[in-house]
């Protein structure tokens, strides 16, 4: 058998990035306790479907905000190996600025144009206390950032579902709705699985139509020899599309659990 | 006394045309058909040119008959260059207007032929019930006013005479040139619309206006390449960067020259079935264009050059 032509093979890159509401409030009603154990519980699960995909290389982070915000997972890490230590929870709501952090990361690079597209996960139960429109701007900015699968669980009654559904960015996708534990592990979990499985096989989505010049000069680009460079399409007038999701989020197919008891409602 | 026959040993290059599609590693588990297609055609006359096509069919929810797509896609664009050809109408390559009127028509004969296999097998519920469990219920709207969304795919072309190639891309994949110093470069302007899976496409509205369209003229001064790749998406992302990806030029020229074409068919599917299972898992699809010297026979009489010896790809 002949030696293979080409380089080291790879599977593609899938960065999954929960970014947390460690907010004063959320030490209440013990929300926190509650996002720590419903993470915790997901990793099996994320492990599992990441087991039945092997071409996509599943790398988990954390970003925490409240005053400020911070990397929590720093290191992008195989799911296989990820392990989730606590949040705690104090101070304010910097979700803008969590959001800028995590732009930095979406460059290129150090993401890779070859990467599956990033599925970022934003779980909040109050408002932002900073300039969140700066932070969202500062992500959408990012190629990666506008192509991510982006989700948002909101927790309790004073989660800003307006701010959260600006995130998401598609006007078909909802806040997932977390108002007692079970919820919010129904929801962990089912980002976790669903919206990973999705991720980790998408298939080619269709770019929406763009306007171009009818004249055949504008499609044509004639390279006088081999080694000369092209000159790059010229690019009609764009006619606004909607948008596409990149990867077709499946549906919540779980009923929403119920509490148990009135005190368990956020 | 003997006849004196003189003889001339020349060599003469021709141009030999060949590719293999394997079916995804995730395809394979998901029980998925190969979406990708790829077909080439040659002639035996030694003057006429090679065309090399190769298809990705989306494979979306909505795209699910991508597959037929992509095979419809292959057959029509070297059926209707081939026959641009036999017509005469790309003597003069930089005629825009005339590389303008080949995507038209290619892009008209694939709605036509997508039409076609709709009327003699319209969709039936159970597609579209699978469609809508993958993607929503929203999926049927946009299939009701656009059918051929359910055969979306990309497409891309090869074509080389003797005095030139001619390149055309319509979405994502490949298509790499390597000169006979293992040299290696596209020679298509990029569309950074392609990012992410998302791709144009044969659907799409206007997807002539979309394809990308790139010219070689071959002279002294800018020989030909030794070797012309196209390939779908699925196998560029089957590497851990670019400068892998941009090896396979280099490398499969090497071992074209040292083995030659035979040995090399012999192993290609090997190779890219390696490729998805150990990369990106989806189907990979490469097709080659390989320009090699072959050595005349020594004959009182010169010969013409000797065409590819190939027959219709799949």
């Amino acid at each position: 058998m002949l030696r293979r032509p080409g380089g080291e093979l790879a599977t593609r890159p899938l960065h999954f990035i929960w970014i947390a509401d460690c907010s004063g409030s959320m030490k209440s009603d013990g929300k926190i306790q509650a996002l720590n154990t419903a993470i915790r519980e997901a990793v099996p699960h994320m492990q599992r479907v990441a087991d039945e995909n092997p071409n996509a290389h599943v790398l988990v982070r954390a970003v925490k905000f409240s005053n400020g915000a911070q990397w929590h997972v720093a290191q992008e890490t195989p799911v296989a190996d990820f392990r989730w230590s606590d949040l705690t929870a104090d101070g304010t709501t910097d979700m803008g600025k969590a959001l800028t952090l995590l732009a930095s990361q979406l460059e290129i690079p150090p993401m890779s144009e070859r990467a599956l597209p990033p599925v970022l996960v934003l779980i909040s139960d109050g408002q932002p206390t900073d300039n969140f429109k700066k932070g969202l701007a500062a992500l959408m900015d990012q190629p990666w950032g506008k192509k991510a699968v982006r989700i948002a669980i909101a927790i309790g009654d004073d989660a800003d579902r307006d701010v959260l559904q600006q995130f998401i960015g598609h006007p078909e996708l909802r806040p997932l709705e977390a108002n007692n534990p079970e919820a919010l592990v129904n929801s962990i979990k089912w980002v976790s699985t669903a919206v990973l499985q999705a991720a980790s096989s998408p298939a080619s989505q269709v770019q929406p139509s763009v306007s171009t010049s009818s004249t055949g000069a504008s499609q044509s680009q004639t390279i006088g020899s081999a080694s000369s460079p092209a000159a790059p399409p010229p690019v009609g007038p764009v006619a606004p599309a909607s948008p596409v999701t990149n990867v077709p989020i499946p549906a919540l197919l779980q009923p929403v659990a119920t509490p148990s008891s009135a005190a368990d409602v956020w | 006394m003997p006849a004196v026959i003189e003889t001339a040993a020349t060599t003469a290059a021709v141009w030999q045309v060949s590719g293999a599609s394997v079916r995804g590693a995730a395809h394979l588990r998901r029980r998925l058909p190969n979406q990708d297609a790829i077909r080439w055609s040659a002639s035996g006359n030694g003057a006429a040119p090679l065309v090399l096509a190769v298809a990705d069919g989306h494979g979306s929810a909505k795209c699910f008959r991508s597959h037929i797509g992509a095979r419809l896609a292959v057959m029509c664009a070297v059926r209707v260059v081939e026959t641009a050809f036999g017509n005469q109408e790309l003597i003069d390559p930089s005629d825009l207007s005339a590389i303008d009127c080949l995507t038209r028509r290619i892009v008209a004969e694939w709605q036509s032929a997508v039409s076609r296999d709709l009327w003699l097998f319209p969709f039936e519920e159970q597609e579209l019930a699978l469609a809508t469990q993958s993607a929503g219920a929203d999926v049927r709207q946009p299939l009701a006013r656009r059918p051929s969304l359910a055969y979306g795919s990309t497409l891309s072309v090869a074509a080389v005479t003797e005095s030139y190639g001619l390149y055309l891309q319509l979405g994502d994949g490949d298509t790499l040139t390597v000169s006979p110093d293992s040299h290696v470069t596209r020679p298509l302007p990029e569309d950074p619309r392609l990012f992410a899976d998302q791709t144009t496409s044969l659907c799409m509205d206007d997807a002539a206006g979309n394809v990308r369209v790139g010219l070689q003229r071959w002279s002294a001064e800018s020989p030909p390449p030794a070797l012309i790749l196209i390939s779908t998406d699925g196998y560029a992302n089957s590497f851990k960067d670019d400068q892998g990806f941009l090896r396979v030029g280099s490398d499969l020229l090497l071992l074209l020259q040292e083995e030659g074409l035979p040995a090399v068919e012999t192993n290609l599917e090997s190779w890219l079935e390696e490729a998805s299972h150990l990369g990106s898992g989806d189907d990979v699809t490469l097709g080659l264009l390989y320009r090699s010297s072959v050595s005349l026979s020594s004959f009182p009489v010169a010969q013409p050059l000797l065409a590819s010896v190939l027959g219709v790809g799949r």
